[in-house]
């Protein structure tokens, strides 16, 4: 304490004194040990009771509300259920179309210029092109001049393309030979971003191209799938070049109801040579429904996941 | 000014003051898509080297987005408190580093320096520390604001509670609302995301809120976060709006693709200062997030971090009320995952604090991020132990309408006993009156929304 | 915390009155006919600061008129500035109030003060030696400006038995003692001798106090 002010020989002796006594730096004094305490007989959480709250709140919201606490945090079935949604959803993101998926259901296999899966999350980029192979085996296979080209593509849900991904494929290519159109080759694409739609109607010279893509997972929702339309697809063509339905499955737009206003979508298209922000929808707003309204999820009561 | 580096008989030489603060990033999967990343482990500490030896009156000179391209430089630029800038402008990168670090560099000496710092030094003196260093320095800053309560004081964590409903149903956004608020949510904001974007439902929902916080006398603030243009209409439809909300990117043209520039953003505040319901000196609000100037490509070769820092720059114009960091919500393309984001949050909160803005964070992933819930919960511990000044909360942290997962109303409470911080006195004051909580202790009504008229 | 810790005092109030009125300073002990002007200052450790008051009168023109401490000492002081002590120097020149507080602040701050006796130092010892006294103890304990003391202060039974110590360490005499109860509770004593005695009646002083707090009921 007196380093530096040589002027207090009272400091100077007290320090001296203090190295003599052995106390110049001893341990701090120790506090005696915790006893450990006998067991109670048996012990048992506060009984938990499902707040009235949470019922009256699902009429309105599917946020989860009402579900009480034990200390701050959650009670065991809540966090069982919230790992379950958060499974679904991360499984749904890591699942990979199977190579030979395509085929199987008769769909033209194309991929985009991601190599894997890791990539085509990192490399948006990638994931908006064709890789050579595809792009000219497609060049030289596909069928050209069509009026609408339907493309089915994995997107951030492999699992919703192979669930409602035929059935809203097959019933979107019935609703346009229905309406007389010209039909491009159908074809599923592996890795793939909304904006390959570009690439591949640009080759097929398709007036409209509709990609149906699994749509990024919500918590307990892998299944959704989305659709995005664009008239005259060209590498170049932005969002605001697109028209969109999202939400496709069946607790959200079913898939029949879905294909029927994707094909009044493509119809706008080609009877106003546009889409996207200049796209009027008006014309058509009674057979579009919900779809002329953008695409909002509806709140729909949340799926109890595990039962046991 | 020397821009190269030798690492056991290696020479790096780097072509600008651009390319070293790229190069010296940590690991970022949106520098690697954007090609500005080091090529390798080595490089990118050569590069640091580098960057500790220049000054930050260089880094001053060395602006990544020139003066004459770019409204946002000439703000900081112009804007620059010059006896603030005197006071740092000698030290080398390195020597600022360590400036910050020390123990007699307080809290009140680093507030007085902030006006002289410009947004490349924040991140310039970011890259060269780890994610301690970050928490150290951060938890030091103190930056207090006062809207209807004050945020920032020593000692406090609050939050935004953040009710988003898909369809903007008003009946569903306030059950939300009513839950948060008995978990001691809700002191930096009631902020809703709406699904529709139009000044009716902005007006809308910003009534139902202002009636929910005066049955209660509730002393907190209510936002709804539609674009800027949006709100300065709904100011005309006679609604209480004690924040304005804006979202930020860090240069003139990814601005223009958010649909903003300095000039409106000048307009927005004038406006809001006149008709305002909140009571104290700050009133706006903004959010960023690191990527999203790449997003538009409109990064100008600037890495993530830098054209972050960028967005602060911006934002202190406007003396915010609250400013936070989108952290994990834009995708695995520019954070790829738990480090990743980790190192995000805690980068974002220490720029923005520096600068001295009251910095929160969303501390948050998509499900398509290669982040767990749990290391999703250490974030919200370290940006509680690093004085980030709110996180965000909403029911079991899932946002139903933007479908991410973030901060849940349980993790506010969590986070505050494990490192002892309260919610701003007032609110703290107004959880106390109702026995849900005190200081940092959870209290009897904890969770009972019967509580509340 | 090791034993034998400085406990720093604090100075809690300092206040100069360069031209105080006639009434005053003849209250407080001053000569309206030599002095002019009074410093006024709190402390909340009382014996460091006779010892600092009587340095302030070798190093600047000032008396030290009134210096008094308070019943039951700083743990039940009046109010939050009142501390154990109310120290008042005098003098007819402003400056040198001026270069007698800057010399008490220092001798507070750097020089005389307790020590904790105990870890926690809840036993306070004050063993201090003071090399050459100024003309205010001076007079107080009956010796020669310029003389050498030891002022030894520590609670009632330690300092009565550690005085014991004291005197047999070395070639000292008893000038006062002060037995208990003081103001303060606490008992003093000031002894003289040559310097190096002093010192060592001093350290034998605290060495005696340090081993009652080890061990106060017996051996």
């Amino acid at each position: 304490m007196s380093r530096g002010y040589p002027e207090s020989r009272t400091r100077d002796l007290v320090a001296q004194l203090r190295r003599q006594l052995g106390e110049n730096d001893p341990n701090p004094p120790r506090q005696p040990l915790p006893e450990v305490a006998f067991p109670p007989v048996r012990v048992f959480p506060s009984p938990r009771r499902r707040s009235a709250l949470a019922e009256a709140a699902a009429a309105h919201t599917t946020a989860l509300v009402g579900i009480g606490a034990v200390g701050t945090r959650y009670a065991t079935d809540v966090v069982l259920q919230f790992q379950a949604e958060l499974a679904v959803a991360h499984g749904a993101v890591a699942a990979e179309l199977p190579g030979d998926w395509a085929e199987s259901k008769g769909y033209f296999p194309l991929i985009s210029r991601v190599t894997s899966h890791r990539e085509f999350l990192l490399r948006p980029d990638l994931g908006r092109r064709l890789s050579e192979a595809s792009a000219a085996k497609w060049a030289a296979e596909c069928k050209k001049d069509v009026d609408v080209q339907p493309i089915l593509a994995d997107g951030l849900s492999a699992v919703a393309t192979q669930g409602a991904g035929p059935e809203l494929m097959g019933g979107f290519i019935a609703e346009c030979e229905r309406r007389g159109w010209k039909v491009g080759t159908p074809c599923c694409a592996k890795f793939a971003r909304v904006w390959l739609e570009d690439e591949i109607g640009q080759l097929a010279r398709a007036k409209v191209a509709v990609i149906l893509l699994g749509e990024r997972p919500g918590l307990g929702t892998g299944d959704g799938l989305s659709a995005y339309l664009v008239f005259n697809p060209k590498l170049g063509n932005t969002d605001g070049n697109r028209n969109m339905m999202s939400n496709i499955h069946a607790r959200g737009i079913p898939p029949a109801d879905a294909a029927k206003r994707l094909a009044v979508l493509a119809q706008l298209m080609l009877e106003q040579g546009t889409s996207g922000v200049a796209l009027d929808l008006a014309p058509r707003a009674a057979e579009l429904g919900e779809a002329a309204k953008g695409g909002y999820r509806k709140p729909e009561p949340r799926t109890r996941l595990v039962e046991v | 000014m020397k821009l190269s580096a030798t690492i056991r008989g290696n020479s790096y030489t780097f072509r600008s003051v651009k390319e070293v603060l790229a190069r010296a990033n940590p690991p970022k999967s949106g520098d690697d898509l954007a090609g500005v990343s080091a090529r390798d482990p080595v490089e990118r500490v050569a590069a640091r080297a580098v960057l500790s030896q220049l000054t930050l009156g260089e880094l001053r000179a060395n602006p990544v987005v020139p003066y004459e391209q770019d409204e946002l430089t000439r703000l900081v630029e112009d804007n620059l408190d010059e006896g603030a800038f005197n006071a740092v402008k000698h030290l080398s990168v390195g020597q600022f580093r360590e400036w910050l670090l020390e123990p007699t560099t307080t809290g009140q000496k680093l507030r007085s320096v902030a006006p002289g710092l410009t947004p490349e030094m924040a991140a310039a003196a970011c890259k060269l520390m780890s994610n301690m260093d970050l928490m150290v320095v951060g938890a030091k800053c103190e930056v207090v604001v006062r809207c209807n309560n004050t945020l920032g004081l020593p000692g406090t964590l609050s939050s935004r509670l953040q009710p988003n409903h898909p369809t903007d149903d008003v009946q569903g956004i306030l059950y939300s609302a009513r839950e948060g608020l008995v978990y001691g949510c809700g002191d930096a904001v009631i902020g809703v995301n709406p699904a529709t974007d139009t000044p009716e439902s902005t007006a809308e929902i910003l009534r139902a809120l202002g009636d929910l916080r005066a049955r209660n006398g509730i002393p907190t603030q209510q936002c709804v976060l539609s674009h800027v243009i949006v709100q300065m209409k709904a100011l005309a439809l006679d609604c209480p709006m004690d924040l304005m909300f804006q979202s930020f990117a860090g240069s003139e043209s990814a601005n223009r693709a958010f649909g903003i520039s300095v000039a409106l953003m000048d307009e927005a505040y004038d406006l809001m200062r006149r008709k305002k319901s909140s009571t104290g000196p700050n009133f706006m609000y903004f959010e960023t997030g690191q990527g999203n100037a790449l997003s538009s490509d409109a990064h100008h070769g600037a890495d993530q971090v830098t054209m972050e820092a960028r967005c602060y720059g911006f934002a202190r114009r406007y003396k915010p009320f609250l400013v936070n960091t989108v952290v994990g919500f834009i995708g695995p393309e520019y954070l790829e995952d738990g480090p990743q984001i980790t190192r995000a949050g805690l980068e974002d909160h220490f720029m923005g604090k520096l600068m001295g803005l009251p910095m929160g964070c969303d501390a948050c992933f998509t499900y398509h991020a290669k982040m767990s819930q749990d290391e999703l919960e250490s974030l919200k511990v370290l940006l509680g132990a690093a004085g980030c000044t709110y996180l965000m909360s909403m029911p079991v942290g899932d946002d139903i309408m933007l479908n991410y997962q973030s901060s849940s109303f349980h993790d506010i409470p969590s986070v505050r006993s494990l490192v002892k911080k309260s919610p701003a006195p007032e609110f703290d004051a107004w959880l106390a009156a109702r026995g849900i909580s005190s200081g940092h202790t959870p209290g009897e009504r904890l969770g009972d929304v019967s509580v509340l008229r | 915390m090791p034993v034998l810790e400085p406990i720093l005092p604090r100075v809690l109030a300092v206040r100069r009155l360069p031209g105080a009125d006639p009434a005053l300073l003849r209250a407080y002990g001053a000569d309206p006919e030599r002095h002019t002007s009074l410093a006024l200052v709190t402390v909340d450790q009382d014996d460091p600061t006779y010892v600092a008051l009587d340095e302030a009168t070798k190093h600047a023109r000032v008396d030290v008129v009134y210096a008094r401490s308070f019943y039951a000492g700083s743990r039940h002081a009046s109010g939050p500035h009142s501390g154990e002590i109310l120290g008042v120097l005098a003098s007819d020149d402003p400056s040198e109030i001026d270069s007698a507080i800057e010399v008490l602040l220092r001798t507070l701050a750097h020089d005389a003060c307790f020590y904790g006796a105990n870890a926690d130092s809840s036993i306070a010892v004050f063993p201090h030696v003071i090399a050459s006294l100024g003309h205010y103890l001076s007079a107080q304990a009956g010796l020669r400006a310029g003389e050498p003391m030891a002022y030894l202060v520590a609670p009632p039974l330690e300092a009565t038995y550690a005085l014991d110590f004291a005197l047999k360490a070395a070639d000292v005499r008893l000038v006062k003692a002060f037995p208990p109860p003081t103001e303060t509770n606490f008992a003093a004593s000031w002894l003289t001798g040559d310097l190096p005695a002093c010192e060592a009646a001093a350290m034998a002083f605290a060495e005696a106090v340090v081993d009652v707090a080890r061990s106060p009921r017996d051996r």
